[in-house]
C-alpha cells in the first residue's frame, strides 16, 4: 500500500498564490547571497581605496614640499654670525603647483629666535626631533588642516654654529582633490564590476534554475491520466532529479495498476458468491419441499458466513494497510497478539476438526511491533492453516503455532500437515489473489496481507515443508534491544 | 627687526590718521537703502565711469568709494578683519592681496562669471583679477636728452652719458611707502638681477626722486621737473599719454611686467551679496569693455579687433606676467623684504630717518 496526505484536497488558486509567496525562493537565496559577498568585497575595495588614495595623495604632494623644504633649507646661511636665509623664488613655484593651497612657514634657530615666516606657528614636531630628518605632519593652523614638512639641521663656520629649524606647510586642498578623484575613479570601477557581478549572478541563476522550471512546465502540462517518463533533454545537474521523478512515476504506475487489480478482483471476489448466493435463493425459491427449502436456506446462510468472512477480510485489510502507514511501531509483547488470535481461532478450528495449539514457554518477547498487524497476521496463517488442513493423514488435523528465542529474533511457526505447497507455488502465495487451489475457499489477499505485515515490521518470512507432510509459516522478528548500541 | 616692525607701526598709524581724514566719495541714489563700501588703491579718474555705470545699472545701491594706498591698504584690512567697513578691497599690489587670501583675511565667492574667469586670474576663488596691464617708463619728450630709452640698457647708457641731466630728474616708488612699488621692484629684481642692480646704483647715483603715487611722478614728468617716470602703471601713463602731448610711454623692450589689478571680498564683511554683484559687473563683458573703449583700465582679455587700440598690450618684447599664485609670497618674505629694502635704501643713500 502506499502512504497518503491525511487530507488531501485542491489547493484554492489564492491558498496556491500564499503558498507561493510564503515559500523560500532557492533563486533569491541565491542571489541575495551573491549581493552580499560581491557588496562585502566591494565595501572592502572601497574602504582599502579611500586609505590608499588618501597616502597616494600625500606620497605624490609631500614630493612638493620636501622639494620645496630643501630648496629653503639650501638658502640658509650664516652672514656676520647671524642667520638668515634667502627664500628662492622657485621654492614656492614648486609649492604653487598645488595651485589652490595657502602656504605657511616659519624659519627659526634655537639661539638667534624667529627669523621669519608665521611667527605664531607651533614649530614642535609631533616626533622627537632627529637632526637632518625631514617629517611630515598634518596640524591645524589658521583654521584649516594644514601639512607640515619640518626639517632641523645645524649650521656651522668657523666662529659660530647654530640649529636651524625650517617649517613649511601648505593646505590639504588639493591632496583631497585628488584623493577624492583616485578615490571617485577606482569607486566608479568597483561599483561597475560589482553590478557586472550581480548582473551575471542574476543571469545565472535563472539559467540554472532553468531546467527546473522546465521539468515543472513538462509535469504541468502533462494529461491527467499520463505517467510515461518525461523526455525532455536536461543538463547533467537536473539528469538525477529527471531519472528520479521517472522511477516515482513507474512506482506510482505498478501502484495504480496494482489498485486496479485489486478492485477487479475485490469485486470479482464479491460477485462470485453473490451470484451463488442468488442461485441458492432462487433453488430455495423454486423448491416446493419443506426439508429441501430448509436445506437450500442453510446454504444461503452458510455462503452468507463466507461472504462476511470475505468482506471482513477486505475490511480487515484495509485497517492493516491504513494502520500501517500512521501508527508508529512501538516495543510490545510479541506473545499477547500471538495468545490473542490462538484463542479466537480455536473455537472456529475446533469447528472444523481441527486441533489448534501454542507451543511456547517464553516470558517475555518484547519486540518493536504493532499488536493489532501481528493479530492479524496470525490469524491469517492460522485461517490459512486450517482452511489447508485434511482429516484423511496422519496427524493432518493438528496445527501448532510456536514461538522459539534466538540470539538475536523470536522465531514463529505456524505447522500444519495439510496438503502441502509445490516448490514452484512457494514464490507465488505471497502475490496477491493468488490462489493454490481454487477448490478451497479463499480469497487470494490473506498471505499477500502477511507479506506486507511481516515487510513492513522489517521481518522475515520463509515457507518449509513440514515432515512429513504439510506447510510451515516460519515469521523472525528481531527482538527489541535496549541501549544495545551505547553499551 | 624691531625696527622694521617700528617703522611700519609708524606708517600705518601716520597712513591711517590721514585715511580716516579722506572722505569717501559717493556714488548713486542718496536714498538707496543699500549701501556698497570699497576700498580701492585705484585712481577714481580710472574708475569713476565703472563706478557710474553700476550704480546706473543698480540704482537701489550706493556706492562710497575710498581711495587708500596699497600698503596702508594692507594693513587697514587686517586692523578691519574682526568688523571690516568695506565689502569690497581693491588693489594693484597683488602680492599684498594675495598674502591677505593667503593668511585668511578673505572670503570665497562664486558666481558664473568668476568661474568663467581663467584659473590663471583668480585664487582660491577669494581674489580675482580683473585688469592686466604693463608696467611702463613714462618720458618727457621734450626734457628728455637723447635718444628715447627703448629698455633698461638704452636707459642705463643715456643716464650714464647725461649724468647733470638726469640728476634729481628720474622718479620712482618708494618702495617702503607704495606696496606695489615694492612688488614691481621685487618682480625687476626677479626678471633681471644684474640690470635692476645697476639700473639701482645708477638711481642711487643720480638723485633718483621716490614718490608714494603713480599721478604725482606723472604731475612732475609733464611738468618737465622730472624727464623720465620708471615703473609706472600702464593704465594711468597711457591715459595722461593721450591727453598730453610731452608725454610717452615706453613699454621696455628687455622684458615688459605685466601687472593684474585684483579684488577680494574681507572675511565678515558686510553687503557681501551687492560686493559680489559689483565684482560680477567688474568681471563683465560690459564693464571690461568699457575699461577699454574709454581708455580707463587694461581688460584681462581686450578686444583685438583694433590692433592700434593703446589699451591692447603691444609690447615690443618679452612680457612678464606677474603670477598670481603663491609665488609672490616669496617677495613679502620678512627677511627678504628687510634686506631688499635695506639694500634700495642703502643704494639710493636714503636713511632710514628719511
Amino acid at each position: 500500500m502506499w502512504q497518503k496526505s491525511p487530507n488531501h484536497r485542491a489547493l484554492s488558486e489564492d491558498e496556491e498564490k500564499k503558498a507561493l509567496e510564503n515559500a523560500p525562493s532557492l533563486r533569491f537565496r541565491f542571489i541575495l547571497a551573491g549581493v552580499l559577498v560581491i557588496g562585502i568585497i566591494a565595501g572592502l575595495a572601497i574602504n582599502l581605496i579611500f586609505d590608499y588614495s588618501q597616502k597616494l595623495a600625500d606620497l605624490s604632494y609631500d614630493r612638493l614640499l620636501r622639494s620645496a623644504l630643501l630648496q629653503m633649507d639650501e638658502n640658509v646661511g650664516l652672514m656676520r654670525n647671524e642667520v638668515s636665509i634667502d627664500i628662492p623664488w622657485s621654492a614656492f613655484a614648486t609649492l604653487a603647483q598645488a595651485e589652490e593651497d595657502r602656504v605657511f612657514y616659519k624659519v627659526e634657530s634655537l639661539e638667534q629666535g624667529f627669523i621669519t615666516g608665521y611667527q605664531d606657528l607651533d614649530s614642535q614636531p609631533p616626533q622627537p626631533p632627529v637632526l637632518d630628518q625631514i617629517q611630515f605632519y598634518n596640524q591645524e593652523y589658521s583654521g584649516e588642516m594644514v601639512r607640515f614638512a619640518w626639517v632641523q639641521r645645524h649650521i656651522t663656520d668657523p666662529e659660530t654654529a647654530q640649529t636651524v629649524r625650517i617649517i613649511l606647510g601648505q593646505t590639504r586642498l588639493s591632496r583631497e582633490e585628488m584623493a577624492s578623484a583616485v578615490t571617485q575613479k577606482a569607486v566608479e570601477v568597483v561599483v561597475f564590476i560589482a553590478l557586472v557581478a550581480i548582473t551575471l549572478i542574476i543571469i545565472g541563476s535563472h539559467l540554472v534554475l532553468r531546467p527546473l522550471h522546465r521539468i515543472e512546465r513538462a509535469l504541468e502540462e502533462r494529461a491527467m491520466g499520463d505517467l510515461t517518463p518525461i523526455d525532455i533533454n536536461t543538463p547533467k545537474e537536473t539528469h538525477h532529479l529527471k531519472v528520479a521523478i521517472n522511477h516515482f512515476m513507474e512506482r506510482l504506475q505498478s501502484n495504480l495498476e496494482q489498485l486496479e487489480n485489486y478492485t477487479a478482483d475485490a469485486a470479482h471476489q464479491l460477485r462470485t458468491p453473490l451470484a451463488s448466493l442468488r442461485a441458492l435463493a432462487e433453488n430455495a425459491r423454486d423448491n416446493t419441499s419443506p426439508e429441501r427449502q430448509h436445506q437450500a436456506l442453510e446454504n444461503i446462510v452458510k455462503q452468507c458466513d463466507t461472504l462476511s468472512q470475505t468482506v471482513t477480510l477486505l475490511l480487515n485489510q484495509a485497517v492493516v494497510s491504513h494502520r500501517l502507514q500512521t501508527h508508529r511501531l512501538e516495543p510490545i509483547d510479541l506473545l499477547a497478539p500471538i495468545t490473542a488470535s490462538c484463542r479466537e481461532q480455536a473455537v472456529a478450528a475446533l469447528h472444523q476438526g481441527v486441533l489448534l495449539s501454542l507451543d511456547c514457554d517464553l516470558k517475555e518477547t518484547m519486540i518493536l511491533g504493532d499488536a493489532f498487524s501481528i493479530q492479524q497476521m496470525m490469524q491469517n496463517l492460522i485461517e490459512n492453516a486450517v482452511r489447508y488442513s485434511r482429516a484423511d493423514v496422519e496427524r493432518g488435523t493438528e496445527i501448532i503455532v510456536q514461538v522459539s528465542e534466538f540470539e538475536r529474533f523470536y522465531r514463529i511457526k505456524v505447522i500444519d500437515y495439510g496438503v502441502g505447497i509445490p516448490d514452484i507455488e512457494k514464490e507465488r502465495v505471497f502475490e496477491r489473489f493468488y490462489r493454490g487451489r481454487y477448490d478451497i475457499a479463499g480469497s487470494g489477499v490473506g498471505l499477500a496481507m502477511v507479506k506486507d505485515i511481516v515487510d513492513h515490521h522489517s521481518a522475515r518470512i520463509q515457507i518449509l515443508d513440514t515432515e512429513p507432510k504439510g506447510t510451515t509459516f516460519q515469521v523472525d522478528f528481531a527482538k527489541l534491544r535496549f541501549n544495545e548500541d551505547t553499551v | 627687526m624691531k625696527q622694521v616692525f617700528f617703522w611700519l607701526a609708524v606708517v600705518v598709524s601716520l597712513n591711517t590718521t590721514k585715511l580716516w581724514a579722506t572722505e569717501p566719495v559717493w556714488f548713486g541714489n542718496e536714498n538707496a537703502q543699500r549701501i556698497l563700501i570699497i576700498n580701492s588703491a585705484m585712481d577714481l579718474a580710472s574708475f569713476e565711469p565703472i563706478l557710474k555705470k553700476f550704480v546706473e545699472l543698480h540704482p537701489d545701491v550706493r556706492v562710497a568709494y575710498r581711495d587708500v594706498n596699497t600698503l596702508e591698504l594692507y594693513y587697514l584690512t587686517i586692523k578691519e578683519q574682526k568688523k571690516p567697513e568695506a565689502s569690497l578691497v581693491i588693489s594693484s599690489a597683488m602680492d599684498l592681496h594675495l598674502k591677505l587670501v593667503n593668511d585668511g583675511y578673505a572670503q570665497t565667492y562664486q558666481s558664473s562669471f568668476t568661474d568663467r574667469l581663467p584659473s590663471n586670474f583668480k585664487w582660491r576663488n577669494q581674489l580675482f583679477a580683473f585688469s592686466l596691464e604693463p608696467i611702463v617708463m613714462l618720458v618727457n619728450k621734450k626734457a628728455f636728452p637723447g635718444d628715447l630709452p627703448e629698455d633698461r640698457q638704452s636707459l642705463l647708457q643715456t643716464i650714464r652719458q647725461n649724468e647733470k641731466a638726469m640728476t634729481k630728474r628720474i622718479g620712482t616708488y618708494d618702495i617702503r611707502q607704495s606696496g606695489v612699488g615694492y612688488l614691481l621692484a621685487s618682480q625687476d629684481a626677479r626678471q633681471a638681477d644684474v640690470t635692476w642692480g645697476r639700473l639701482l646704483e645708477a638711481f642711487g647715483s643720480h638723485d633718483v626722486q621716490t614718490y608714494c603715487c603713480t599721478h604725482d611722478i606723472i604731475d612732475d614728468v609733464a611738468s618737465g621737473k622730472l624727464v623720465l617716470g620708471y615703473n609706472l602703471l600702464g593704465s594711468y601713463a597711457s591715459q595722461r599719454a593721450q591727453e598730453d602731448d610731452r608725454l610717452k610711454m615706453i613699454l621696455p623692450k628687455d622684458y615688459t611686467l605685466m601687472l593684474m589689478r585684483a579684488a577680494l571680498i574681507p572675511k565678515g564683511a558686510p553687503n557681501v551679496e551687492d560686493a559680489g554683484i559689483f565684482l560680477d559687473f567688474l568681471l563683465s563683458d560690459q564693464a571690461q569693455k568699457m575699461m577699454q573703449t574709454q581708455g580707463l583700465l587694461f581688460p584681462i582679455q581686450p578686444d583685438m579687433n583694433n590692433p592700434n587700440d593703446p589699451y591692447v598690450v603691444n609690447a615690443p618684447g618679452p612680457t612678464g606676467i606677474i603670477e598670481l599664485d603663491q609665488q609672490l609670497l616669496v617677495g613679502r618674505d620678512y627677511a627678504k623684504q628687510k634686506r631688499f629694502i635695506r639694500n634700495w635704501e642703502m643704494a639710493l643713500e636714503i636713511s632710514e630717518e628719511d
